[in-house]
């Protein structure tokens, strides 16, 4: 009688984090358009790259084999150098590059990158989403006026199950 | 149901119109009904998947990121919608995500499922109805929105839809039933009335009331027309009819007046013939005394000259005499014959039909052809069935018997033969009487039987006879209802056949033969000697008893106690002889039965008997006892000593005729037999006569100028000295029922004229006479 509810929910044989926050990385890329002259330059693949130390591992690949998000196959990249990320649609900031987020952001400058990243204040220093632990769960924050400077439209979807959403 | 059968045919029309306007009526609104119910719920279901589809496009960014939160805030939207009873979110694998209860929270439900395939699905049960959708973002199935929704609303109104309809049924038909009400009458008043009119005209058998037309032009007024018609048609035929039967009756008036004459000249001529008959009768009655009144003088007178009674006759006188002997028989034979014949024809005949023995009446038939059969030398044989009875009258019987013998003997010569054959013939008895005489001619044998036909048998023959005989004997046949038939050829002889009817019981009949002939052999001592009853069981003693008592006493016989009894009883003998030891019953209690009947009691009977058993006998009775073997010499005195064998005779018989010649002829008879007569010639003088003095007996004549002999019995019998006066009758009248019945009972005997009355009378005087004497004998 209890199957639904969410306690039991929370029983099941738990997800570890990175594996949550992996499936949060593709998700987003549902949720999210891109301006359409920044899909058609770049390559086919819908491109979720990983800045600094991966903390995703194997699993990121496994959650993103076979997806398509707008009909191109989802692909991992690990980069090491913010200006790679440019071809990138989703760039995951590790927790190794906390020094270098405001010069990653100033090198994106109103790329259409979506920024995801779970180190703190992530947002605050201009970063577009950032995981927030609440709990034993994953959510995350948005900055909405980082998103705006980079012409990328957030589904309302999206920012209902944002835990805040920034606008300036 | 049935009782609609008697429903008046208004009420039938207004059911009708009812029953089916409800009936449409009732159709529509359930169609109606079903359709709404149907829309209705496609409505609903359309409703709560449009619901369903809306939540789970607002639930999916909540299901991708597992927030619940947020999909139950989108459920909370539900609230809006009173009659959801629970919504909630199943994640892709049919997880319990997200749940919605109308105000306190309950439980989840397990996930219903969905069929492959199909993106949603909805169902109906327990008053709500469910619905499964299916989440699908991005072409990804995502989750599942689970919506059960109340159909209160349904209910609602399904039950509004109900008294809705109830009430505009109930409005219809109440406004139907108006409406037929009135619409009916168009069809119903006309019809109605039509019956009122038609109960009326039969009820009051008024067939001058008429119909009132309807002024339409259907069915019904053509109805109306046509019982009008009929019943101008049935006023029409009542008129013909009561006309017809006006006629009639007149009709039947009339002929009952024709009738009435009619039948009153029948009764006038009814009367005449019967006044006819009567004077016919009448005459016939006075015929048979006028005529035989005078026949009875010349026979009797010629029979006295022929015995010699008036001296002695020359040859030639004899001669004479013996011719007016033979025509005076002749001539009563005829009209005997004639009377007979006038009596059958006039149908006053009658017949006293009895049973009685063949074997018994024959021989009697027999015994009195004889002496003419012997005279001729012609042999007569009788053959006859044992124990044969016959139904007849018997003096008829034996008068048809004697005519046919008669004739046979008639008709054949001299060394003839006559035979008669008696045997019973199918469920009939047949009697022949055949001969050997002339024989009779095919051509002539249905004439010997009509009257007055004299057949010319041969050349010699001219036989006496009055041609009557036949004729009588085939009409007694038939009266008796038998038949009469004759076989016969020239030459050849012939055969007369008769049939009578068999008696029913043989054992039943009495045998008065026995009683005549008995009364015979005791009129065979012609006397007045007194009368001994010889009662013996041996031939041989019987007769020699006889003779030694028959010079001075008249002899009857008896062979055995019964016999005796029945003859004493019927002769009434001045003594008896009885032996007591007879084969067939004891001469004691024959003695004993004697001596018990008063009227017998004072009988002298002397008993004879080889042994000696005196106490005994006087004991029982006996007046004397003699010992066999007995001599003359003892019984005669012994007899005597009982029963002097001659009395003084001291009687005078009154003799009452008015025919001279009668008397004469009377004084005659009685007077040669030893009896002193007085004559009277009327029933006054008579009565005179017996007034002043005591007589022995009365021998009266019926008709009589004056008093008739009727009202001399009735003043004789008037008087107690004179009830027990012997009466004798005789007469020369025909006498009806009434008379001899009369005549049995009020005196001894009566014997018609011109029979062979003399010596009856004779006899008949003796017994009574001398029984007196030996009464008066046996009381001194």
């Amino acid at each position: 009688m209890l199957l639904g509810s969410p306690s039991v929910c929370a029983q099941r044989p738990k997800a570890t984090d990175y594996q949550v926050k992996a499936a949060y990385l593709y998700n987003f890329g549902r949720f999210v358009e891109w301006p359409s002259e920044a899909a058609a330059t770049k390559a086919n693949a819908f491109t979720v790259c990983i800045l600094g130390q991966d903390p995703f591992g194997a699993d990121l690949d496994t959650i993103l084999a076979g997806e398509t998000i707008g009909g191109r196959h989802v692909v991992a990249k690990r980069i090491s150098s913010p200006q790679e990320s440019v071809s990138c649609q989703i760039l995951f900031v590790g927790s190794t590059e906390g020094n270098r987020v405001g010069k990653i952001i100033d090198i994106l400058d109103e790329q259409a990158v979506l920024t995801v990243s779970d180190m703190p204040e992530f947002s605050q220093r201009g970063g577009m989403i950032q995981f927030v632990p609440e709990g034993n769960r994953v959510r995350f924050e948005v900055n909405l006026a980082a998103t705006q400077r980079a012409h990328l439209t957030l589904s309302s979807e999206l920012l209902k199950v944002a835990t805040s959403v920034r606008r300036n | 149901m049935l009782r609609i059968r008697h429903y008046s045919i208004s009420k039938k029309l207004t059911w009708m119109n009812m029953f089916v306007s409800g009936t449409a009526l009732l159709l529509a609104c359930t169609a109606f009904f079903a359709y709404d119910v149907y829309t209705f719920r496609v409505g609903i279901a359309h409703n709560l998947s449009t619901q369903a589809q809306i939540i789970g496009s607002n639930t999916v960014s909540a299901l991708v990121f597992n927030d619940s939160r947020a999909a139950e805030t989108t459920l909370s939207a539900l609230k809006a919608s009173p009659q959801v009873a629970y919504a909630a979110i199943y994640t892709s694998e049919g997880k319990f995500f997200a749940g919605y209860w109308p105000g306190e929270h309950g439980q989840s439900l397990p996930f219903p499922g969905l069929p492959t395939g199909k993106s949603q699905t909805h169902w109906f049960g327990h008053g709500q109805i469910a619905l499964v959708d299916s989440i699908v973002f991005q072409d990804r199935p995502t989750g599942f929105v689970y919506i059960r929704s109340d159909l209160r609303a349904l209910d609602d109104r399904l039950r509004s839809y109900t008294l809705i309809s109830a009430a505009v049924l109930l409005i219809s038909l109440v406004v139907a039933l108006l409406i037929s009400k009135m619409s009916q009458r168009v069809v119903s008043e006309p019809v109605v009335r039509l019956a009122d009119t038609v109960r009326v005209v039969s009820r009051e058998k008024n067939y001058a009331i008429r119909a009132a037309p309807t002024g339409n032009h259907d069915e019904l007024s053509t109805l109306i027309e046509a019982v009008n018609e009929m019943l101008d048609q049935i006023q029409q035929r009542d008129a013909a009819l009561l006309l017809a039967h006006d006629e009639l009756e007149h009709r039947v008036q009339e002929r009952t007046t024709q009738l009435e004459l009619a039948n009153k000249e029948l009764e006038l001529k009814n009367r005449e013939v019967e006044r006819a008959t009567k004077l016919k009768s009448q005459f016939l009655a006075s015929m048979s005394h006028e005529l035989r009144t005078p026949l009875n003088a010349i026979i009797g007178f010629s029979d006295l000259l022929a015995a010699h009674t008036a001296g002695s006759l020359t040859d030639k006188q004899g001669r004479f005499i013996g011719h007016v002997r033979n025509g005076a028989h002749h001539l009563l034979q005829l009209i005997n014959d004639i009377l007979d014949l006038s009596k059958i024809e006039a149908g006053q005949l009658e017949l006293r039909c009895e049973d009685f023995r063949a074997d018994e009446a024959l021989p009697e038939v027999l015994s009195m052809i004889r002496p003419l059969a012997m005279g001729k030398n012609i042999q007569v044989e009788l053959s006859v069935t044992e124990n044969l009875s016959i139904f007849a009258d018997r003096v008829r019987f034996k008068q048809i018997l004697y005519n046919l013998l008669s004739n046979a003997v008639k008709f054949t010569g001299k060394g003839g033969r006559v035979e008669i054959d008696c045997q019973p013939c199918g469920n009939l008895v047949s009697i022949s009487v055949k001969d050997s005489g002339v024989g009779i001619r095919p051509e002539d044998h249905a004439a010997v039987f009509e009257e007055f036909r004299q057949l010319k048998a041969g050349a010699e023959a001219t036989h006496e006879g009055t041609g009557l005989g036949l004729a009588i004997t085939k009409r007694l046949v038939e009266r008796q209802g038998g038949t009469i038939s004759l076989e016969s050829a020239v030459g050849q002889g012939s055969r007369f056949t008769f049939t009578l009817r068999p008696g029913s019981n043989l054992a039943g009949i009495v045998t008065p033969v026995q009683i005549a002939s008995s009364v015979n052999s005791v009129l065979k001592g012609g006397s007045s000697k007194p009368l001994v009853l010889i009662v013996d069981d041996e031939l041989s003693a019987r007769e020699l008893l006889a003779s030694y008592l028959s010079s001075e006493y008249r002899i009857a016989m008896a062979q055995s106690g019964a016999e005796a009894m029945e003859k004493i009883r019927q002769l009434r003998p001045d003594a008896v002889t009885l032996d007591v030891l007879m084969e067939k019953g004891d001469g004691f209690e024959t003695l004993v039965a004697l001596r018990k009947e008063a009227e017998t009691a004072t009988i002298p009977v002397i008993i004879l008997s080889i042994v000696d058993q005196k106490n005994v006998g006087f004991a029982l009775g006996a007046t004397d006892y003699l010992i066999k073997p007995i001599r003359k010499s003892e019984l005669l005195p012994t007899m005597h000593k009982h029963l002097p064998p001659r009395a003084e005779d001291d009687s005078v018989v009154l003799l009452v005729d008015d025919d001279p010649k009668t008397l004469e002829l009377l004084e005659d008879t009685l007077g040669s037999a030893g009896y002193e007569t007085q004559s009277v010639r009327s029933g006054a003088r008579a009565l005179e006569v017996l007034s002043s003095k005591i007589v022995s007996a009365v021998l009266l004549d019926l008709l009589m100028p004056g008093m008739d002999g009727f009202q001399v019995i009735a003043h004789i019998r008037q008087q107690p000295t004179l009830r027990e006066l012997p009466i004798f009758v005789m007469t020369a009248k025909t006498l009806s029922e009434q008379e001899i019945a009369i005549l049995g009972k009020e005196t001894q005997a009566f014997f018609p004229k011109g029979g062979p009355w003399q010596q009856q009378l004779i006899s008949e005087i003796n017994r009574l006479i001398q029984g007196k004497r030996a009464k008066a004998a046996g009381i001194l």
